[in-house]
């Protein structure tokens, strides 16, 4: 079983425990109301998909329930590294 | 036309056991009725102040019944009858959850056997006194490890009948 290292538990844990929340560093818009089809369209539906380093964001939903920030390779599947929500891009 | 076996034990027939059952090496009970709470503060300190208890600092870590799960959470078992203040116009909440669960113990050599045939955390491993969520198969649980060979496992009352007769099949296997 892959296990994830949760960067709030410390420690790493199986997999099943965690939920996969998409492309991470996805800024919100700052004022929405402002915002054209097209950028509604980019914040929305664009992502990088790369093949190779992926930031990603993963929730330890059935353990600490925190969202956190994985880099994953997508060809290989394994975990770079995980680091805590509201840092920097590694 | 393809013949279907019929399911062995439909979801209706499974019953949730009220008597312990003694297995070889293991023992399935009910653990003894428990006031729950769930805990939640960004800041330990306000929290700690308003039940007047100490709260575990590390994720996993317990100390008298409450049991850190999370960076801002902590899950309070306390004997039935215990209440806790509640909280008013601080940055911390305090909900009774008692009836949101049951706790399950099982106890015995074989006991980290049963909890192993269906959690894929490294149970052995998991230090006497520390609890953590995680899961049953799919099923999300509460493990506290009281002693040596004595589990508490928390799950929500929907869940139960279903994980007490997973736990009864295993148990024969268990050794």
């Amino acid at each position: 079983m892959l296990l994830i290292h949760c960067p709030y538990c410390e420690e790493a844990r199986p997999e099943v425990e965690f939920a996969y929340g998409g492309e991470a560093h996805i800024a919100r818009p700052v004022d929405p109301s402002t915002y054209s089809d097209e950028q509604w369209e980019e914040f929305l539906y664009i992502r990088s998909n790369p093949r190779g380093r992926h930031h990603e964001r993963w929730r330890h939903s059935h353990g600490c329930g925190r969202f956190f920030n994985a880099v994953r390779d997508t060809v290989t599947d394994v975990f770079e590294t995980t680091y805590k929500a509201g840092e920097a891009r590694k | 036309m393809v013949e279907i076996a019929e399911i062995a034990v439909s979801a209706a027939e499974l019953k949730l056991g009220t008597e312990p059952v003694q297995g070889d090496g293991v023992r399935l009970s009910h653990a003894d009725p428990k006031a729950r709470y769930s805990l939640r503060a960004r800041d330990a300190k306000v929290l700690a102040a308003v039940i007047g208890r100490a709260l575990p600092g590390k994720i996993g870590d317990t100390d008298g019944g409450i049991a850190c799960l999370g960076p801002d959470e902590w899950y309070a078992l306390l004997p039935a009858g215990t209440d806790l203040p509640r909280v008013e116009g601080l940055p911390a909440s305090v909900v009774d959850v008692s009836s949101r669960a049951l706790g399950l113990v099982l106890e015995g050599p074989g006991a980290l056997a049963v909890l192993s045939s269906g959690c894929p955390l490294d149970l052995a491993k998991m230090g006497v006194g520390r609890a953590t969520r995680t899961v049953f198969e799919t099923v999300e649980i509460v493990v506290w490890r009281e002693a040596e060979d004595r589990w508490h496992v928390e799950v929500w009352r929907s869940f139960a009948t279903w994980l007490w007769n997973a736990f009864l099949a295993v148990m024969p296997h268990a050794k």
